[in-house]
């Protein structure tokens, strides 16, 4: 069962529609909710008037601030900073300052139009340069966080890592370029739902969240009751990337729902969900040092990350991709300076990659811009540098943990490195490491019933990824049962026990590890009653998956319960517990659980006259660990690829200047459609066994989009001679660069 | 979506009795593909939609008579990318017809919609510009004809009466030797709106026309009756020349999709790409 391509559990009610997403819950006496916004990013809120609205047939409550406890409640992941409404003045495009409640949708969002707020637009921060302006208005009010430093900036936290000494470091050849990296967004096909119901004396909400356990806390924390009235159901999500951690207006509804006494639902549309989550926009500068044979001397790096005007999970995205930004190499000498920054722009959150993409899109180019500049070849200069398992990547935390190299010598042979090329055409190769999740506990509950069958409980989050799937194998496998006889229970905080997140590629590791001992539990039960029943000794029962055995015997499990327990019946219960505690000493509170480790290798055809680019070959190699679903871990590492290729080659939030995302909903922000794939897309694995999770599986399914950036512009600039170190690689800005060549523009150094 | 009534009417001569009641409070249903977007987001807030699809005469289909191809106001545009009329003798239209969205979109979106929502980069309208189309208009007081540029007035804007609809599109055959191509450029491959678009033909007397699209207000019609374009030996450079002459006359702005240096490069480039694949195309013919 272990290492083969089941079938995906769900998968045909999810490509056929019947999955029933948060958005088609619908229950009696369900209200509908609109929210009021403003059309500029940052303004100040003189007053609210909903008398128009009000009027509105069907219109049953309009919530302002004035509406919620003061201080209104705050929340967030990482710092209690967002408002469950705009106080004052609104912070970005898209932020609420009042929400409708009616019988109807029409109604609902009739009224949201009615509501007129008087206001006066201000001047908004949006953008790096501005974020790290002394002069510039403050996104956040210092009294949000009194004892910080950096409280009259708009540098939420800064963080400097690093060893050795950059500073004495010698080098024959130095690179100092400076890379960006824009605001992107998740475009999870669902969008953002959520509903609200009182329920007696607590709360039950519905939302398309990854996080429930988290969400079940927040809101827990922000109306004031304990975990046990509040109530998550989390069906699974269509998509998230990570777009879906987090509360977002969760809170809100719980307020409208305790404020009618109904339940309330909330549905975004796809143009709300790009004012909802981004993912953080990078400016890099990079100065890395090199020994003429190319050899890594140091990297003296500076990142500067533009979160939004809430904090969300941002901080730890930003500090986790600095922290690694050196990438999977022997790095002797490293300074690390990151700054995550406030604008009024959409709140930055996690994003698959979790800030992965932003460090490898300069770091990688780095590597090409030396092996240019040395003559040294691109592939080379990777395979001298990079970590040999047990090296250290960041000293002092978890060494290299896998055959890296092996993993980009096979990028290297299937993309035909080295064999000659046709004109016009131009390959590339790059590699990234992601820290897996550091800490997080997970908790399963595996219950084998009397006729044989197993209920697995586990509060991971199933959003396509395939957990379900999964965790019914490592069940399948454990106890012997075919995946049709095991049922798979999610998303419901009042029945299924804690899980921390689904999220860093954890599920497989964390709850898979989990569900592998409760089923273990269920293994040592079985073999307790077969000793009881039978008057055996320990060591004489043996419980193989499906079958328990003893001199002369041997049953199935459910014959052997129905002997032990007759008409009477019962069921076995195993509780597994998969927990990484909080490491106060490291940097991330932890090392990581493994690394995700990635090599990607194109082949590319550049139109010169247009800059329309053709990937006709596109190679992803993951180190697995195991697979254990081949075919999941293959799609999942493919999806990965041609997400990267998006904000490669196409994606890009832009605004203007009243900070409002000028290219808002899917007209006019491209996503790659099956037409824009690689001719030819290759998900190769490497499989050693040798991950921390069930049977040496490590994570997956990140992986495939980390590289994809560098390798892409690697190739163009073979192609074409033109180097570019902004994204994403449009063809106009494709074009723009070969004809600044042509002008004799910043002449870069003709490929090596 | 705002509320509206809707009327389905089964007389052509009921819906010009509704828009002019309903002036500008009333629009047209045909393939929605337009409409219906505008609906959602609020941009277009109409009294009355009034739908044509069960007017009597305004039957989909394409019919020929005398040398002309009328593609009536309700038929959708996969029926015109399929109909060998079209595919022979307009064969640009077809592949520009075959741009437009998706399959889906196209299953229900129509040509006359298509002009009627007079978008600088609609994508049918060069073609229809090149092959000379003539869009035919009923009002209260009876028919009349425009050619499609007099039609187009600018963005979002046409010559259509208060109490007006196109109830056709009309083509003439063209004459024996004409070729014609159409392309543009895009943003991605999958489904995209045109950064700009090009059609291009020579006619037997070398005539050649181009018309430009997402480059003005409204798409728009230039020719060289030089010959130097049509002719398979004149000089490259001289053909740039002409060229950059007709392409000039471009006034593209920029925004989201394309900047105005861009747009301008590519319709140079994109022409002369068309130009060689209309004259290599009539040289074999």
């Amino acid at each position: 069962m272990i290492g083969t391509s089941a079938r995906r559990v769900g998968g045909v009610e999810r490509v056929t529609g019947r999955q029933r997403f948060t958005g088609d819950v619908r229950l009696a006496g369900m209200l509908h909710v609109k929210l009021v916004t403003l059309d500029c990013a940052r303004a100040r809120i003189a007053a609210v008037d909903t008398g128009a609205a009000s009027g509105v047939p069907g219109v049953r409550a309009i919530l302002t601030a004035a509406d919620l406890p003061r201080p209104i409640p705050r929340y967030g992941p990482t710092y209690r900073d967002r408002p469950v409404l705009a106080v004052g003045e609104t912070k970005f495009h898209g932020e609420p300052v009042a929400a409708v409640v009616a019988e109807t949708e029409e109604a609902a969002e009739e009224a949201a139009g009615l509501v007129r707020v008087a206001c006066e637009e201000l001047p908004a921060v949006l953008t790096v340069a501005s974020a790290l302006d002394p002069s510039a208005p403050l996104v956040q009010d210092p009294e949000l966080r009194p004892d910080d430093l950096l409280g009259r900036t708009n540098i939420r936290r800064e963080w400097h890592f690093g060893w050795g000494d950059v500073a004495a470091a010698g080098a024959d050849c130095v690179v100092d370029e400076v890379y960006t990296f824009p605001m992107v967004t998740h475009f999870a096909i669902e969008p953002h739902a959520f509903i609200a119901a009182p329920d007696r004396d607590g709360l039950i909400i519905w939302s398309s969240i990854q996080h429930p356990y988290l969400l079940q806390a927040a809101i827990a924390e922000v109306v004031g009751l304990p975990l046990s009235k509040v109530r998550v159901f989390a069906p699974d999500p269509g998509g998230a990337f990570g777009g879906k951690q987090h509360a977002k207006f969760e809170p809100l509804l719980a307020f409208l729902a305790l404020r009618t006494g109904r339940p309330v639902r909330l549905a975004l549309t796809l143009e709300e969900t790009f004012q909802a989550v981004r993912r953080s926009a990078f400016e890099i500068r990079v100065r890395s040092g090199f020994r003429s044979d190319g050899t890594i001397a140091f990297h003296d790096t500076e990142c500067n990350a533009l979160m939004g005007a809430y904090a969300d999970i941002a901080p730890r995205v930003i500090a986790k991709s600095g922290y690694l930004i050196c990438g999977p190499y022997r790095v002797p000498d490293a300074r690390i300076v990151v700054r995550a920054l406030l604008s009024h722009t959409t709140p930055a959150t996690a994003f698959r990659g979790f800030g992965t993409p932003q460090v490898a899109w300069a770091i990688e180019s780095q590597m090409d811009e030396a092996a240019r500049r040395l003559g040294v070849d691109r592939l080379e200069i990777r395979l001298k540098n990079l970590a040999r398992r047990g090296d250290e990547v960041v000293p002092g935390d978890r060494p290299a943990d896998g055959d890296w190299a092996e993993a980009v010598s096979r990028a290297a042979a299937a993309i035909g490195w080295g064999s000659p090329l046709a004109l016009g055409r131009g390959r590339g190769i790059a590699v990234a490491i992601k820290a897996s999740a550091t800490t997080g506990a997970s908790y399963a509950i595996v219950r084998l019933h009397h006729d044989g069958s197993v209920t697995v409980m586990a509060g991971t989050s199933d959003m396509g990824q395939g957990a379900r799937t999964v965790l019914a194998q490592v069940a399948g496998q454990e106890l012997g049962v075919p995946l049709e006889r095991i049922a798979i229970v999610m998303g419901d905080t009042g029945s299924v026990p804690f899980d921390l997140q689904t999220s860093a590629s954890r599920s497989t590791v964390f709850m898979g590890t989990a569900v592998l001992n409760a089923c273990r539990e269920v293994r040592r039960q079985l073999a307790e009653i077969a000793r009881e029943l039978f008057g055996l000794a320990e060591g004489e029962v043996v419980v193989e998956p499906g079958i328990v055995r003893a001199p002369g015997l041997e049953l199935r499990y459910e014959e052997l319960l129905a002997q032990a327990w007759g008409p009477v019946r019962g069921e076995l219960i195993g509780t597994g517990v998969r927990r990484g505690e909080h490491v106060p000493a490291h940097p991330l509170g932890g090392p990581p659980a493994f690394y995700e480790f990635n090599c990607t290798a194109v082949e590319l055809e550049v139109d010169r006259e247009t800059g329309e680019m053709l990937v006709l070959r596109h190679v992803s190699v993951a180190d697995v660990g195991r697979a254990l679903n081949p075919a999941h871990v293959e799609v999942q590492d493919e999806g990965a690829a041609v997400m990267g290729l998006g904000h490669t080659l196409m994606e890009h939030l832009l605004l203007d200047e009243h900070g409002r995302i000028r290219n808002l909903g899917a007209l006019d922000y491209r996503i790659p459609t099956t037409k824009d794939l690689p001719l030819e897309l290759r998900s190769l694995l490497v499989e050693n066994g040798d991950g921390p999770g069930p049977y040496g599986a490590k994570g997956a399914g990140e992986g495939g989009l980390l590289a994809v950036a560098p390798a892409v512009a690697s190739a163009v600039a073979e192609a074409t001679g033109a180097v570019i170190r902004d994204l994403p690689l449009t063809p106009e800005r494709v074009w723009q660069a070969v004809e600044a060549l042509g002008r004799g523009g910043r002449p870069d150094p003709p490929a090596a | 979506m705002h509320g509206f009534a809707f009327v389905a009417p089964t007389a052509q001569a009921e819906v010009t009795g509704l828009l002019e009641e309903h002036g500008s409070e009333a629009r047209l249903l045909a393939g929605g593909t337009d409409l219906v977007v505008g609906l959602r987001t609020g941009a277009i807030r109409p009294r009355v939609v009034v739908d044509l699809k069960r007017v009597a005469e305004l039957r989909p289909g394409l019919s020929d008579a005398g040398g002309r191809l009328a593609i009536s106001a309700t038929t959708p545009l996969s029926r015109v990318v399929r109909d060998g009329r079209v595919r022979q003798w307009f064969p640009a239209l077809a592949e520009a017809a075959a741009t437009v969205g998706s399959i889906q979109i196209r299953n229900r979106a129509t040509l006359a919609g298509n002009i009627c929502n007079a978008s600088p980069a609609a994508d049918t309208v060069p073609a229809l510009l090149v092959y000379g189309a003539e869009v035919v208009i009923a009002g209260r007081a009876g028919e009349r004809r425009l050619p499609l540029d007099r039609f187009l007035l600018g963005p979002r804007r046409t010559a259509l009466g208060r109490d007006e609809l196109v109830t056709s599109i009309e083509l003439a055959r063209p004459g024996a030797g004409t070729f014609a191509a159409f392309g543009r450029l895009t943003r991605r491959r999958g489904v995209d709106l045109a950064t700009i678009s090009v059609c291009c033909s020579v006619d037997a007397a070398g005539v050649t026309r181009f018309a430009f699209g997402a480059v003005a207000p409204t798409p728009f019609l230039v020719a060289d009756e030089s010959g130097v374009l049509a002719d398979p030996d004149a000089d490259p450079e001289t053909k740039d020349r002409v060229l950059a002459e007709l392409t000039g006359l471009a006034r593209p702005i920029s925004d989201v999709r394309g900047s105005r240096e861009y747009r301008q490069a590519m319709l140079m480039v994109v022409s002369r790409r068309l130009l060689r694949s209309v004259v290599d195309g009539r040289g074999k013919g």
